[in-house]
C-alpha cells in the first residue's frame, strides 16, 4: 500500500509513503482498525533511509530497553528510544528490537503540527509504519496533544458497567481481565488504554497490541488500584491521593514541565468525577461478587 | 545545612497541582527509569510548601505555622525541618 488510514482509539492517523518511500504493510494486529475515512488527526509521511538528527539536537529523554518475560525484567545494554528536541521540533530515534536492533527509524513530529514525517532504515522491504516501539510512542504524543491519558491498566465492560483495573506489572491486571471473562464481560484489554472524555463522561480504548485484537471501547465509571492481597478489600481514595496513585500507572515521559502539568491536570479532572478505588484481591471468583456487591 | 535564617524556594524540577487542601507533585526527569515517582502533601505539608517563596525564611515559615495551626513553636519547627529534609531534592536553598 502507499497510503492508508488507521482509526485507534478515536484518532484517525495518516500513513502515506513518499514519492521514493517504501512500500506499506501494516501488521496483522492494526488491520481491523484501517478506515476508509481519510480526514486525519495527524498523517505521517514515510520515507526510506534514516538522515541524521540536525546537529543542535538535544537529547531530552531516553529509555534503556527493558525486555519482560515472565514478569522478569531483562535489562539490555543497547540503546533503545530516546527523544530529541531542536527548536519547536522533535525527533524518536529508535531500533525496533522485534524486527533488527540493526534496523532504525526517526520521527520527526511536533506538538503542533498535524503532518510528521518518518523515516526508515530499508529502501526495498515493505514497512509497518507502526512497528514497535512506534506504535506506543505515536499514541502517546497523540494523548499529550490532546490532552487524553494512556494508562497501564486493564479494562473491562459488565453489563454497560467500565471498570479499569491499574497497576504496573505483576498486580494483576491480566489476571483481574481474565475473571471478568470467565464471567462473561467484554474486555477491552488487558494491558494498555487509552482514557478520553466526550464531556461530562470518560471513555477507555483498547489500542492494538496483540494479533487478535479488535477495536474496542467502554464507558469508564470505576478505577480500581490492584494489587495481589491475602483477602478482598475494597478502600475508597480521594482528592490528591487519587491523583498520586492513578498519575503513577499512567505512561508519560516527564521531561517537558507543560506536558507533565497537562497530564496532571487530565488526571485530576478525571479523579474528581470518577469514583477511584484501592483494590486488593485473591485471583478468584470472589472478587468479582465483591465488587459488584459494592457498587 | 539548613538554619532559621535560610531562605528557601521551590525547585523548577517538579511540576505540582493543589488537589483541595493537598498537592501532588510530579518530577522532571529524562529517564523513563525515573519515571513515575509521585509524591502527595497533606495539609500540613502543602501549607509550608506555599510558603517557600524564596522570599521568606525558614524561621518566619515556622512562626506562621504555629499560628495558623495552633501549635507550640518546637512541634512546628520539626514539622518544617522534616520536611525540608524530605523535600531537599526539590527545594532550593537560597
Amino acid at each position: 500500500m502507499r497510503k492508508y488510514n488507521l482509526n485507534i482509539a478515536g484518532y484517525n492517523i495518516g500513513f502515506e509513503s513518499s514519492t521514493n518511500g517504501p512500500e506499506l504493510i501494516p501488521s496483522e494486529r492494526f488491520l481491523r482498525n484501517i478506515v476508509a475515512d481519510s480526514r486525519s488527526d495527524i498523517l505521517i509521511r514515510i520515507h526510506s533511509g534514516v538522515p541524521d538528527l540536525p546537529e543542535q539536537a538535544k537529547r531530552v529523554f531516553h529509555a534503556p530497553y527493558v525486555e519482560e518475560i515472565n514478569d522478569i525484567q531483562i535489562n539490555h545494554k543497547i540503546d533503545f528510544w530516546s527523544i530529541w528536541k531542536h527548536h519547536s521540533d522533535l525527533y524518536i530515534k529508535t531500533i525496533f528490537p522485534l524486527k533488527s536492533t540493526d534496523k532504525k527509524g526517526i520521527l520527526k513530529f511536533s506538538l503542533t503540527k498535524r503532518e510528521w514525517d518518518l523515516w526508515v532504515d530499508g529502501t526495498d522491504e515493505k514497512i509497518d509504519p507502526l512497528e514497535y516501539p512506534l506504535d506506543g510512542l505515536i499514541l502517546y504524543y497523540l494523548t499529550v496533544i490532546y490532552g487524553d491519558i494512556m494508562i497501564h491498566a486493564s479494562g473491562v465492560n459488565n453489563a454497560g458497567h467500565g471498570y479499569l483495573f491499574s497497576g504496573i506489572s505483576g498486580k494483576g491486571k491480566t489476571t483481574m481481565a481474565k475473571l471478568w471473562e470467565d464471567f462473561r464481560a467484554k474486555v477491552i484489554h488487558d494491558d494498555r488504554l487509552i482514557l478520553r472524555t466526550t464531556g461530562n463522561s470518560y471513555k477507555m480504548f483498547n489500542t492494538p497490541v496483540y494479533a487478535n485484537d479488535k477495536p474496542c471501547e467502554s464507558p469508564l465509571n470505576k478505577i480500581f488500584i490492584i494489587e495481589h492481597g491475602l483477602t478482598n478489600k475494597l478502600v475508597p481514595v480521594r482528592g490528591a491521593e487519587a491523583v498520586s496513585l492513578v498519575m503513577a500507572n499512567c505512561i508519560q515521559h516527564n521531561w517537558n514541565s507543560d506536558i507533565l502539568a497537562r497530564l496532571l491536570g487530565s488526571v485530576s479532572i478525571m479523579c474528581s468525577s470518577i469514583p477511584t478505588v484501592r483494590l486488593s484481591f485473591k485471583p478468584n471468583r470472589n472478587i468479582i461478587d465483591h465488587i459488584l456487591e459494592n457498587e | 545545612m539548613t538554619g532559621l535564617k535560610s531562605i528557601l524556594s521551590r525547585s523548577q524540577s517538579v511540576v505540582t497541582r493543589k488537589t483541595g487542601n493537598e498537592y501532588v507533585l510530579v518530577p522532571i526527569t529524562n529517564n523513563i527509569a525515573d519515571m513515575n515517582s509521585v509524591y502527595t502533601l497533606n495539609e500540613t505539608g502543602a501549607f509550608i510548601w506555599e510558603l517557600i517563596d524564596g522570599k521568606r525564611n525558614v524561621e518566619e515559615i515556622i512562626t506562621e505555622l504555629t499560628t495558623d495551626y495552633d501549635i507550640d513553636i518546637k512541634s512546628a519547627e520539626e514539622d518544617v525541618f522534616l520536611f525540608i529534609e524530605n523535600m531537599s531534592k526539590y527545594l532550593i536553598i537560597n
